[in-house]
């Protein structure tokens, strides 16, 4: 029950918000302000079609803009917690997919210039993406089961995240 | 819990974000610009623009492999798979060299980017050399070459094109190598700017990016492809290898 408190205590959850939000405003303005580099990243995963490519990368960086000033700000936190849910899971799937496929990419995260780095080190670095998503999405889970345990409290009453 | 105001917040999130995003892209500069009708690393059908005649060489015929027809119903009915992709088959298909190694030593000669041209094709000085030792290759849209490859066309004055970003190409190119970045916005119209030269589409042209993994100069090698340029070249070792060797570069907007 400690630890239940702890992990829903408002000094915990308004930090672990506002940190999330902050990283995905971070993650999102490299992006925004060189979209062709953000570009070449995303078709580096091999993922989608050649025809998507362009709208992806000039619509998810202010996806991540909005939903991390959303976070950062208190506005529709519970919308934008799960956004960035969604975002991290595709994150984590699309870096795992090229890990099984030994395409050694670079993230894109944070940066959108091509790093000269070795095949091993870019391998290596998707490693420690997927490690420090996975990270991200605790934060999230922490922001939910925070939010959970305010509508336990509130006997079911529709309740944001505590500020 | 209420998911359709969720629903609602979350299709607002995305509605804004894809107005911001075409706003922005309306407002960038050409080189920040995303092109949202590119279908990126897809291979577009041959096709003849209509605007400027593809011209072709008098001395085409001379060379075996470019004795075909550059007639469009031609070639844009290829017979292997590896042409229907532009993708060559394998790099083994590079010609072989030989003629003489050339050192590495700086080239004399800077490849003159031409001035277009309605009456004649445009045939750079020492292409028809060039394009004896690196024949036209109609059925893949590129052949890998190496570095003392690339050095010996750059001293015939063959045409280079630099497919990495032009912030990058201006902090240092190969001298006379033109700006092609295949990920900014206008590409498309470089291309068919350079088609609308008149160029000889079975003269050798270098495509270079950044070496190692990539992929740039391939993709523009295959844009150019599509617009019949039946002799590109793809310097695989790029800039960082051409300077590695003791080649020149130069730095700046300019060729």
């Amino acid at each position: 029950m400690t630890v239940a408190r702890f992990l829903s205590h408002p000094w915990l959850t308004i930090r672990m918000q506002l940190a999330l939000g902050v990283i995905f405003i971070a993650a999102a303005l490299p992006k925004i302000v060189d979209p062709p580099s953000f570009a070449h990243m995303v078709y580096n995963y091999r993922l989608l079609p050649g025809a998507a490519i362009n709208l992806f990368a000039l619509i998810l960086p202010w996806i991540e803009l909005l939903t991390g000033l959303c976070l950062a700000l208190g506005i529709w936190k519970r919308t934008a917690v799960f956004i960035v849910a969604a975002m991290l899971i595709v994150f984590i799937a699309g870096i795992s997919i090229n890990l099984a496929r030994g395409n050694a990419i670079d993230c894109g995260c944070f940066d959108v210039s091509v790093a000269a780095r070795t095949r091993e080190q870019r391998l290596d670095d998707m490693k420690f993406v997927i490690a420090r998503d996975l990270g991200l999405l605790l934060m999230v889970g922490q922001l939910l089961f925070a939010e959970g345990m305010q509508r336990e409290f509130s006997q079911g009453n529709d309740v944001s995240l505590p500020i | 819990m209420n998911y359709r105001r969720h629903i609602v917040e979350a299709l607002t999130l995305v509605a804004a974000a894809a107005l911001c995003a075409t706003v922005a892209n309306g407002l960038a500069s050409r080189e920040r610009k995303l092109s949202l009708a590119a279908s990126v690393g897809v291979v577009s059908p041959r096709k003849e623009l209509t605007a400027a005649p593809r011209s072709t060489s008098s001395t085409a015929a001379e060379v075996p492999a470019s004795s075909d027809s550059m007639n469009p119903a031609v070639s844009s009915t290829p017979t292997s798979s590896s042409s229907q992709s532009g993708i060559p088959a394998t790099v083994s298909d590079v010609p072989p060299a030989p003629g003489p190694k050339p050192s590495a030593s700086s080239p004399a000669a800077t490849p003159s980017p031409t001035t277009p041209s309605t009456t004649s094709p445009v045939i750079p000085a020492g292409s028809e050399n060039a394009k004896v030792r690196f024949p036209p290759h109609k059925d893949v849209a590129y052949v890998e070459i190496d570095g003392p490859q690339a050095e010996w066309l750059y001293k015939k004055g063959v045409l280079f094109l630099d497919a990495r970003r032009t912030s990058v190409y201006e902090a240092g190119h190969i001298p006379g190598a033109l700006p092609f970045s295949v990920w900014e916005s206008d590409i498309d119209q470089k291309t068919e700017a350079l088609y609308g030269e008149g160029r000889d589409g079975e003269a050798p042209v270098v495509a270079y990016c950044s070496g190692g993994d990539c992929e740039d100069s391939h993709m523009l090698a295959q844009k150019l492809w599509g617009l019949f340029f039946n002799n590109v070249l793809v310097y695989k070792g790029g800039f960082p290898e051409w300077t590695g060797r003791g080649n020149p570069s130069k730095s700046g907007p300019q060729p």
